[in-house]
């Protein structure tokens, strides 16, 4: 018989498996801070250091000239576009057959693919495109089709893995095969958020072909915000529009 | 037997987003100059460099060890910090947790002011603030952490229920109240993802951010292709592929068992 002191004698919950990664991260954390030399004084400077800096960008050259920079923008989103449409193509069936819980051996070979993806910087990827495509906006879309393949690959297959899977069972309850569970269960399920994703990388991808060394940094600054404005308003439109239909 | 009609799709709709899409895609196509036969012919007497980077220089391997501890301490730190810092950006860039329009409308667009700029650039930024090396990287990296965190969860956040938060304010609850009970641990398990997700980031990141001297792995990388010592490359970017996956399989654990 259990009295009001065994009650009490029970253990408390364990301590949780996040309490521990809590933990860990911080120790993380502070080993990191040493290890990189971190110091507060570096930290006093960095505001003026930082004005500093963004005093040589201010004002802006107005004198450069619209007609020097827009075309080197237009072209920053060609590639951008380009390069997200190889990796939007590439990347979903891929996303689809990395799903560990629905085809669990092909996604380790998946996985594989798009870690390889993802380890090359794009840059790097770039100097391997010149010698066969030449020097110029075609290498770097196809750099950065080649590295957003890996990212969307990983971040589809995660959506993918996350979601409710009683549709799935309804599909092939009825007799459907996996395939069509894929298309009919799947599919219209995850479309939403990796259309998301595809929207979020296309934009990052115009960042990235800035770096690439197709624009120059100085003022080109507001037009590429406004495109990345533009940017953010469609996709939450269409967002919505898809998660409403 | 008869099946239910399908419901019927906005056709137009649809029908401009196609059109849209693929006259976009040609326009760029050209633009760019895309062509599938310059990349076929080329292939097999353009892949020289790829044969060159062939087999990888195992022996260089011990001397990776430092620069790529390096690159994660980079990393933690970065994303640590920016991890942080994004949560209230992203709470009130959220369109049902926001206090006011106003400030809706502010953090917005202080978010996409700081996605516009690119990594590189925070970087130089925080390179020639603090001087080059590995402080200015994690500076950069804290501020790419933050662009990425806050945008995305800010989109979880705004695809939560909102009875939970409601009830929260019905019974009294401020308006930090709602947000700490009602409103993050429902995206709790997207913030981890996202923030695993940006750790990831950071380590590829730190690559490039060697390059302009703000410490880690890139650094090597930057030095060894500038030899044509490409069978280094190879190596590290072996390397950096095992750390990649390590990454992501203990991610992948932690996730499972967090959710």
């Amino acid at each position: 018989m259990s009295s009001h002191s065994d009650l009490l004698r029970q253990p408390g919950p364990p301590i949780g498996f996040a309490t521990i990664v809590t933990f860990v991260i911080a120790l993380m954390f502070i080993v990191s801070m040493f290890a990189i030399g971190f110091t507060p004084g570096q930290m006093a400077e960095v505001p003026a250091g930082v004005a500093r800096v963004l005093s040589f960008f201010w004002p802006v050259d107005m004198a450069y000239g619209w007609d020097r920079v827009l075309p080197a923008i237009v072209e920053s989103i060609q590639i951008a576009w380009i390069g997200t449409i190889i990796a939007a193509l590439l990347s979903l069936p891929l996303a689809l057959f990395g799903a560990r819980t629905l085809f669990p051996r092909v996604a380790r070979v998946v996985k594989l693919i798009s870690a390889t993806a993802r380890a090359f910087p794009e840059i790097l990827l770039a100097i391997y495109f010149v010698p066969i495509v030449g020097l110029g906006p075609f290498a770097g879309a196809l750099a950065i089709g080649i590295s957003s393949v890996g990212m969307l690959t990983k971040l589809g297959a995660e959506v993918v893995d996350s979601l409710d899977f009683g549709t799935v069972e309804a599909v092939e309850a009825a007799g459907g095969s996996r395939i069509l569970a894929l298309r009919w269960a799947v599919l219209p399920q995850v479309l939403p958020e990796i259309i998301a994703h595809w929207l979020f990388r296309f934009e990052l991808n115009i960042r990235a072909s800035a770096v690439l060394g197709v624009v120059g940094a100085g003022g080109v600054g507001g037009v590429l915000l406004n495109v990345v404005l533009a940017i953010d308003m469609i996709s939450g439109e269409i967002r919505r529009r898809i998660i409403r239909s | 037997m008869r099946l239910a009609p399908r419901p019927r799709k906005n056709l137009l709709f649809w029908l401009g987003v196609i059109v849209f899409l693929l006259s976009m895609s040609l326009w760029s196509a050209r633009g760019i100059g895309f062509s599938l036969t310059e990349l076929v012919c080329n292939l097999t007497d353009g892949s020289r460099l790829l044969r060159e980077s062939w087999p990888p220089d195992l022996a260089f391997l011990a001397r990776l060890v430092d620069p790529m501890l390096e690159t994660v301490f980079i990393a933690v730190v970065g994303t640590v910090v920016g991890g942080i810092f994004a949560i209230p950006v992203a709470v009130l860039a959220a369109r049902n947790l926001t206090p006011n329009r106003l400030t809706w409308f502010a953090d917005r667009n202080f978010m996409n002011i700081l996605r516009t700029l690119p990594d590189l650039f925070w970087a130089m930024l925080f390179a020639t603030a603090v001087g080059f090396g590995p402080v200015a990287g994690a500076l950069a990296l804290t501020v790419f952490t933050v662009a990425v965190i806050s945008k995305l969860y800010s989109e979880s956040l705004e695809s939560i229920d909102m009875g939970l938060p409601e009830a929260i304010r019905a019974v009294g609850g401020s308006w930090l109240q709602m947000i700490q009970f009602g409103a993050l641990p429902q995206a709790l398990q997207h913030y981890v993802s996202y923030a695993l997700y940006a750790f990831e980031l950071n380590i590829r990141a730190s690559v490039v951010l060697g390059l302009v001297g703000a410490g880690g792995i890139g650094m090597i990388l930057e030095t060894q292709r500038a030899n044509f010592e490409y069978e280094r490359v190879t190596m590290i970017i072996l390397a950096v592929l095992v750390a990649v996956l390590m990454i992501e399989e203990v991610s992948e654990s932690i996730r499972k068992r967090l959710t």
